[in-house]
């Protein structure tokens, strides 16, 4: 994969195939610390401790376990290319969280590429799936949420291809302007 | 914010239509999102069916995601289902997500070579 935004899509799906219907992703970029991160947190069927092994093996396949899949080895790798760190954890109530931290400005990272693509392809493909985004550009803070978007839709349905092409447009403006340091949260101005 | 009023506009505007009904879709395209479907591009199809549905005003389609298929040479994959009718369209790019839109889904004709495994 070219994208650490493809590695989130295929991590996310997997919480999907687990049965998670809330999803939160997380971006944080500090330049001043050198530090990219991103965290996929469900609320799917959660994981054991030995599976946590497991997933991190890419012969490892039962069908039985769905998180299972090259998926996770992959992503081991790109985080092993720059000396990054991948952290995969059981949470208490059910669900789990995936989190990888690069150096920001390592020549052999993956740039975090279309995010925008990536949260787009599964609000279309999870009609069911509350899902949040966090993007931290060092002190700017941009957050997006399903729940409010269909709020603001009325009963419009959020699968309708004019509004998630509206939306495409709009996350890209949105960490467009992050980057260059001047934001509003979602929907203060709605 | 200019966007937010652009979506109220989008809104209206699709509250007036009255083709706009959550689920009675006649189609059905399925797109594989396997690790090795993403990595050849899946999430870059969706795309471009979402752009070409919007163009072609078809919003009876859904678009759906399944994952690994077991066809990883033929990634990216998706399957047309119409009625009873399946049709598995392999090796697909962007321009071929449209053409599969205007063609399949407009005027009902299947791309016969687009669904042949290319050797
Ligand atoms: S591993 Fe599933 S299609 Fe390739």
């Amino acid at each position: 994969m070219e994208e650490l935004s493809q590695h989130i899509l295929d991590i996310a799906f997997n919480s999907l195939e687990a049965g998670a219907t809330e999803l939160t992703i997380s971006v944080w970029e500090d330049i001043k610390h050198n530090l990219l991160q991103f965290e996929v947190l469900d609320n799917g069927r959660g994981i054991t401790a030995e599976d946590i092994t497991k997933i991190l093996d890419p012969f490892y396949t039962t069908k039985s376990f769905k998180r299972v899949g090259l998926g996770v080895p992959l992503l081991q790798e790109a985080v092993d290319r720059c000396g990054g760190n991948l952290k995969i954890k059981a949470l208490p109530p059910g669900g789990t969280s995936v989190t990888a931290t690069f150096p920001h400005d390592h020549l052999d990272r993956a740039p975090l590429g279309d995010i925008t693509g990536t949260l787009i392809t599964l609000i279309t493909g999870h009609r069911q799936l509350n899902l949040v985004y966090r993007h931290r550009y060092n002190r700017q803070t941009f957050i997006f949420e399903t729940r409010q978007l269909k709020t603001l839709l009325r009963g419009i349905p959020l699968h309708t291809p004019e509004v998630l092409v509206w939306l495409k447009n709009y996350l890209n403006l949105k960490i467009i302007d992050l980057r260059r340091e001047t934001n509003e949260e979602f929907g203060r101005a709605g | 914010m200019k966007s937010l009023d652009e979506l109220d506009k989008l809104r209206q505007k699709l509250q007036q239509d009255m083709q706009v009904r959550d689920n009675d879709h006649e189609v059905r395209v399925t797109v594989s999102m396997g690790t090795c479907g993403i990595a050849a591009g899946a999430r870059e199809i969706v795309q471009a069916m979402l752009e070409e549905l919007k163009e072609q005003g078809l919003n009876n389609v859904a678009l759906t995601q399944t994952s690994c298929v077991g066809l990883c040479q033929h990634e990216p994959l998706l399957e047309v289902a119409r009625g009873g009718e399946k049709t598995t369209y392999i090796n697909v790019d962007r321009e071929k997500a449209r053409e599969i839109v205007r063609k399949h889904l407009v005027q009902g004709q299947v791309i016969k070579d687009w669904t042949n495994p290319e050797k």
